[in-house]
């Protein structure tokens, strides 16, 4: 049992590892700098713009900031390996999957609304403290948070594949009478628990842009303008985590293809838990590392 | 097998380590040259061109132009040149000299001097060289890189070029993702002698380089 769930497990890490050895991240990377350059360029253009009373401004600001995010997210990091791999395990509809996006994008907005609100304007801490606040705890417990999150959908692969052997031999021992557990045993992301634990560890750490956009704004006494771009940036992100979403759930559904009947479904979806759950680890720890050392 | 396959797992993740970071400031760097009368390299001068983005919110965090003409009075740059340039004694500046293989140990940032170029700041200085050094037909090359990635460098031609002693040649490599990618491909071919190859150095398979060769 366990070096079949090794195997498949193993088995679908090397095939996601030569995904991405194929994809041309590089290219990618560099495409996206320069695109993030490229609208934060236009954000200052556009705070200068405000800073001016130019009525356009405004727009101007709001559409740089909503690419900027979309951009931004394209770099690794942030909410999408956690939604991906969230989405990759859970039962959730693809609506539900997308509500839980936006919301931790627009949560994260509102971190960053909020952590200016009160540092800056009350406790009168600069942006540069700010920004490394936000790096030096926000971001290594956002990681954290997230990895708890893997490790919660590993376990639950884990406890759903014992269960399920658990319920064979019984079955066996009563000639055919089935006790096997619900799919329910395993389907993550439908509560609201689990939805609030995935939105509050992406919300933990704001993006050091959208401070600094606040931060700004704040200095040309436009924070209500700020507040409208940071919001406009969270929907741009989450633009981009949708496209991820959605590739999670088309993945998901075409593993589900091959599932013969109930108990197939279960071993897959036990098996995606598995994935989902590594990969976020695997990343966030990753990612956590640098502060650690 | 799995062994092997942790081993690239950790070595995915090493290398991604430039990449993990979102970088949030850009910098177009302009590299140069300082040659003493002996003829040995003295020193490095490097000027940091900061997007317009980066350069509000300096103006932000320090608090620069208060009466808002857009102009930058000497108070100003003082305080910038101040906290461009009196480095952490961790921080070098992102600047890395590479002499026979070796990082080559530099000094501190001197004559300092900050400009306004249109929207965005502008930050020079010099920075010497412990020991000024012989360069000869083997080249010596200078990247400029943060190993975090918050800090995107681009290297881009010098405005005036120093005064070159005659047989020196100056250089400058962009970044090349293919290249950055066999070096990728040479370190995973190493794990099958179970080398974990060293965290530090990654961030310059990605940098753009200087070559300086004499000669």
């Amino acid at each position: 049992m366990w070096l079949r769930i090794g195997a498949i497990v193993l088995w679908v890490l090397v095939i996601g590892i030569a995904a991405w050895e194929i994809m041309p991240w590089f290219e990618i990377r560099r495409w996206a700098a320069i695109e993030q350059r490229m609208f934060q360029n236009m954000m200052a253009g556009a705070l200068r713009g405000i800073q001016a009373n130019d009525p356009g401004a405004i727009w101007t600001l709001c559409s740089a900031t909503a690419a900027y995010g979309f951009f931004h997210a394209l770099g690794p990091g942030h909410g999408k390996v956690l939604i991906g791999g969230a989405a990759l395990a859970s039962d959730a509809t693809l609506k539900r999957l997308s509500i839980l996006t936006v919301l931790s994008s627009l949560a994260q907005a509102a971190t960053a609304i909020f952590l200016v609100g009160a540092l800056y304007f009350l406790l009168q801490i600069g942006s540069a403290d700010l920004a490394n606040i936000t790096e030096t705890w926000l971001a290594p417990a956002s990681y954290a948070a997230i990895a708890a999150i893997g490790a919660v959908l590993i376990f639950r692969g884990v406890r759903s594949w014992y269960s399920m052997s658990q319920a064979k031999q019984i079955t066996d021992a009563c000639f055919g009478h089935t006790h096997g557990p619900s799919v329910n045993d395993v389907a993550t992301l439908t509560s609201t628990h689990d939805a609030v634990a995935l939105i509050v560890s992406i919300a933990l750490r704001p993006c050091t842009g959208a401070l600094f956009v606040l931060v700004i704004a704040a200095r040309f006494d436009a924070f209500a303008v700020g507040c409208l771009a940071v919001i406009t940036m969270g929907l741009g992100t989450a633009a981009f985590n949708l496209i991820i979403a959605t590739s999670s759930v088309v993945a998901r559904q075409l593993a589900g293809l091959s599932a013969r009947d109930y108990q197939g479904l279960q071993v897959i979806s036990a098996t995606l838990h598995l994935t989902g759950g590594i990969l976020i680890v695997t990343i966030s720890i990753g990612m956590l590392l640098p502060y650690l050392a | 097998m799995s062994h092997k396959l942790w081993g690239f797992i950790i070595v995915m993740m090493c290398l991604g380590e430039p990449a993990k970071a979102h970088p949030h400031v850009f910098v177009d760097a302009r590299t140069g040259f300082i040659f003493g009368t002996d003829g040995l390299l003295e020193a490095l001068h490097i000027s940091w061109t900061y997007d317009e983005f980066t350069t509000l919110i300096l103006f932000e965090s320090l608090n620069l132009d208060p009466d808002g003409d857009g102009q930058l009075n000497d108070a100003d740059r003082a305080a910038i040149i101040d906290g461009e340039t009196k480095w952490s004694h961790t921080y070098k500046g992102d600047v890395y000299l590479e002499f026979a293989g070796q990082d080559y140990p530099l000094g501190r940032p001197e004559a300092a001097a900050v400009r306004l170029n249109g929207n965005q700041v502008e930050v020079s200085f010099d920075l010497p060289l412990l020991q000024p050094v012989r360069i000869d037909n083997a080249p010596v090359f200078l990247r400029l890189y943060d190993p975090f990635y918050y800090y995107a460098y681009s290297i881009v031609p010098p405005i005036a070029h120093a005064n070159l002693p005659e047989d020196c040649q100056v250089q400058i490599l962009s970044f090349e993702p293919s290249a950055a990618e066999s070096t990728l491909q040479e370190k995973l071919a190493a794990l099958g002698r179970e080398d974990i190859p060293a965290l530090e150095n990654i961030g310059r398979l990605f940098s753009d380089e200087v070559q300086l060769t004499c000669g």
